[in-house]
């Protein structure tokens, strides 16, 4: 069993300084690895980064990060990404890691993804160059997680992204923003690179729990749905020590 | 602000709130009920539940604002989900 902690949309800054560290003092009792899932930061300032980096920094497990839209605002985001780097916090996009853990190994492929909607009701890569540019990003953006999962050599996998791959897990939210909350390519990407757990943030009144179309299980770890520091998922079946189905 | 027409006064709200740099909230929805002001959400630190009143005060202070904005919980989990 890996015992996997994830929070995304924490928003920190000055003004919320320390309020995630008392809860994560027995993370190792819960959990074998966090995951955070972008916004971390409200305006995406450096100062702000610094904040969350001593937040997360000296944790008892390994903690994987990618960026989310707050985090971009400042226009800084490789130098929010390098300072939690230098605090120990591993930071994706378009990549992947391969975590160790007592007789199990798990890899995770992040990206921050993008928005473009849903198989049906999306954009299209048509027409203005600004609209060709939104749905390419995404297209590009999904290609890279799948190139990442896809490039993971460990039993388990799991995506990590910030834009959510599902609208299952944005019931609450309205209709009508779904294209800026997230895009099937992401779901699809998920699907064919094999991920056994897709966690997201982003969708503040979604709902935790949705599936892929290819059914990998998705939960959506926006600390406004979660209603807690982090929520702690369980997978079984993939260290060797229970029976695999045949 | 004039809120003579509801749905451009919430929408310009929700800008505002997602703009100030005080708030720089997404995740606020406005409701607009003649000359009240209903904001539902959750946010980080009561600091910045109070700015949201704030910035719509400034913006619209004809109207009451109503904040029923919580602070989200930072608690230790109680039980883990498995995923067989």
């Amino acid at each position: 069993m890996i015992r996997i902690a994830a929070v995304g949309d924490v928003h920190l800054g000055e003004d919320a300084r320390g309020r995630l560290r008392p809860a994560l003092e027995h993370l190792r009792d819960h959990a074998d690895l966090l995951l955070l899932a972008g916004d971390l930061t409200k305006h995406g300032t450096l100062a702000e980064a610094r904040v969350v980096a001593e937040e997360f920094a000296d944790l008892p497990v390994p903690v994987v990060a990618v960026l989310g839209n707050h985090d971009h605002h400042a226009d800084v985001p490789e130098e929010i990404a390098g300072l939690l780097t230098e605090h120990g916090i591993r930071v994706l996009e378009g990549d992947s890691t391969v975590v160790q853990l007592d007789g199990a190994a798990v890899g995770v492929a992040g990206v921050k993804g993008f928005g473009g909607g849903f198989a049906g009701k999306c954009g299209s890569a048509f027409g203005e160059p600004e609209m060709k540019a939104f749905v390419r990003h995404t297209e590009e953006v999904a290609g890279r997680l799948r190139d990442a999962l896809d490039r993971i050599d460990a039993p388990a996998r799991i995506a990590l992204t910030h834009y959510s791959p599902v609208t299952d897990t944005l019931r609450g939210e309205p209709l009508e923003i779904y294209p800026f909350l997230g895009s099937y390519l992401l779901a699809e990407a998920i699907d064919e690179g094999g991920a056994d757990l897709a966690v997201h943030g982003h969708a503040h009144f979604g709902t935790e729990h949705g599936t892929t179309p290819g059914g990998v299980r998705v939960r959506n770890v926006a600390q406004p749905v979660i209603r807690c520091a982090y929520k702690v998922y369980n997978l079984h079946g993939h260290d060797g020590s229970e029976a695999q189905p045949a | 602000m004039s809120t003579k027409t509801p749905q451009y006064a919430a929408a310009r709200l929700t800008q505002a709130l997602a703009s100030d740099p005080r708030t720089a909230e997404l995740g606020v929805r406005v409701q607009l009920r003649g000359e009240h002001v209903y904001l539902v959400g959750e946010v980080a630190s009561e600091e910045r539940r109070r700015h949201l009143t704030e910035v719509v005060h400034e913006l619209a202070p004809e109207l009451t604002v109503h904040n029923e904005v919580g602070v989200v919980e930072c608690r230790e989990p109680s039980t883990a989900e498995e995923l067989d």
